[in-house]
């Protein structure tokens, strides 16, 4: 078998990638054991997405979308083909991975300060306390956190916990962040300010991070993406095209509007997401 | 006028529950006097009882425990000897319980493999025990401490791998999308979920405990409330067994509310 000659770990064999590939999605095929019989979630994909990229996977709900991405968190194994990340091929979860959920999944009994330490200190486990704690701290203050560091995630609102998760995420200092749906139960002016929070902490870092996310937003995956992937409907779904968004960086959330690509890319991203436009429009 | 109106109304709300309290227990002793007179007085009346109450608690020595006399004991001194029978039996039951609910609600074959023992063993009545706990512990007193030791695991078993088992998906994904450590994953994630299932099943333990007890002394004899009761009744004081009822409810009352409270201190909300 051809995915038996990828061996975790084998330089050798992966120097047919570029060195500058992040993530490597090879011919994935995800498919579930239900009570029905089988569930082919996606089917087929290959997807190649380069270090420090911005890609958005949109689609319906249900297009398996999210599955895809979770065979790159690790928390999915693909039945068929292989996801190599970091020139490694996933098997697990791993802290050259951080993830941010839909639902924040924050610790309830945990403070917001202790929710990020737990995680850091698990990853970075080799690191004194004090150094640590300065990270957590640092983290902290990027998304404004500060002063509610000893509070409860129950005290905080929707936007604030997924700033938490958001720092928590970047505080490992993971090579890809994956984001799942983040900003997908916040209100629209919520949103805006945190995909600009999230710009600021993607520049920080020198655009090294390679960020994945999966929205159902095209305004926010034109605004944040390199590269929007729109994916068909599910089950079985495949990836109907890759929008490349050659918009400068960095971008403007007024101005943005306003760019001529800007429209296109939003037009062209309609186009193959919706096929009815208005109430005259019949198929 | 208006904000003393106002303040006493406050205060009445305030005390409210003292006052129902109250009430409650003038009506049960209403109900007690009517069946006292119904029965010519066979039964005896809350009055007689309640003499009997300064008897043992302020005439007699309550904590009256002389070697010489070993048929006697005062009141506190047995109810003092069930209430240690009764917590040596719910720690060691708990120091069980705690750790196989935990096994047995993450692991599926843990807990298909035990759950069918539990469900067997969970429906005999605790007193079943008492002859095996005979055998085993080669004294009464051991044997109801054995006893008590078998009640208290049931309820603190199934409520705490019930716990284990429920806990969401996405408390689970942060220990996994994180790397948790193993001992990271139960002090962080398992356990804070899990305490509130405890202290559930421990609160349920207890309360069957309170209940076991009494039957439990008076099947072993000896000392204890229940021994008190079986006592009583043999030398002809129903007062006195009436004075035990009492006790033994407020007892459990209490048990009820300390378990209730400190349920309460440990969940996270």
């Amino acid at each position: 078998m051809e995915t038996k000659s990828y061996l975790v770990d084998s330089a050798t064999e992966f120097h047919k990638l570029p060195a500058s590939t992040s993530i490597n999605i090879n011919n994935v095929t995800v498919s579930f054991d239900t009570p029905k019989g089988e569930f082919i979630a996606v089917k087929d994909i290959n997807l190649t997405i380069q270090k420090g990229e911005i890609v958005s996977l949109i689609g319906h709900s249900g297009c398996g979308k999210s599955t895809l991405m979770n065979t790159i968190s690790g928390m999915v194994s693909p039945s068929k083909g292989q996801v190599i990340a970091n020139n490694k091929i996933v098997t697990g979860p791993g802290p050259d991975r951080g993830i941010v959920f839909q639902n924040y999944s924050l610790l309830p009994w945990l403070s917001v300060y202790k929710n990020i330490y737990e995680a850091v200190d698990s990853v970075l486990s080799d690191k004194t306390q004090s150094e640590k704690r300065t990270i957590v701290e640092e983290h902290l203050k990027m998304v404004n956190l500060f002063e509610h560091k000893d509070k409860l995630p129950g005290q905080l609102s929707g936007g604030m916990k997924q700033r938490v998760a958001i720092a928590r995420a970047f505080a490992i200092n993971p090579s890809i962040l994956l984001l799942d749906e983040p900003f997908g139960a916040l209100d629209a002016l919520t949103k805006a300010s945190l995909h600009i929070e999230l710009l600021k902490l993607w520049n920080l870092d020198n655009r090294n991070k390679t960020i994945v996310m999966v929205t159902h937003d095209i305004e926010e995956a034109i605004f944040l993406s390199d590269k929007v992937v729109v994916m068909n409907n599910g089950p079985a779904a495949t990836i109907r095209e890759i929008v490349d968004v050659n918009i400068e960086r960095p971008r403007n959330k007024k101005d943005i509007v306003h760019v001529p690509e800007y429209m296109k890319t939003h037009d062209k991203l309609l186009g193959l997401l919706m096929d009815k436009f208005s109430i005259e429009d019949t198929h | 006028m208006k904000t003393t109106v106002k303040s006493l109304k406050w205060m009445l709300l305030k005390i409210s529950p003292i006052l129902y309290f109250l009430g409650s227990f003038f009506l049960l002793c209403l109900i007690w006097q009517v069946i006292h007179l119904q029965t010519k007085g066979d039964i005896p009346g809350p009055i007689s009882t309640f003499k009997i109450f300064e008897e043992l608690f302020v005439l007699e020595d309550p904590m009256y425990d002389n070697p010489e006399d070993p048929g006697y004991k005062g009141i506190l001194i047995q109810l003092i000897s069930s209430l240690g029978r009764v917590f040596l039996g719910f720690g060691l039951g708990s120091l069980v319980a705690i750790p196989l609910g935990l096994l047995m609600g993450s692991s599926k074959v843990g807990l298909n493999l035990i759950n069918p023992i539990v469900q067997i063993l969970r429906p005999v009545s605790p007193l079943a025990w008492f002859p095996l706990g005979m055998i085993a512990m080669k004294s009464a007193g051991g044997a109801t401490i054995f006893m008590i030791f078998i009640t208290c695991l049931w309820p603190t078993l199934i409520n705490t791998a019930f716990g284990v088992s429920s806990i969401p998906q996405d408390h689970k994904n942060v220990g996994k999308a994180f790397g948790f450590s193993l001992w990271k994953y139960v002090t962080k994630i398992m356990l804070p979920y899990t305490l509130p299932h405890i202290f559930t099943g421990l609160r349920l333990s207890i309360g069957v405990a309170w209940l076991v007890i009494v039957a439990g002394e008076m099947l072993s004899g000896g000392l204890g409330i229940g021994f008190f009761v079986w006592d009583s009744y043999n030398a002809g004081s129903l007062e006195r067994v009436l004075t035990a009822i009492i006790i033994i409810g407020l007892v459990g009352l209490f048990l009820d509310k300390a378990f209730n409270y400190v349920q309460k201190k440990v969940t996270f909300s």
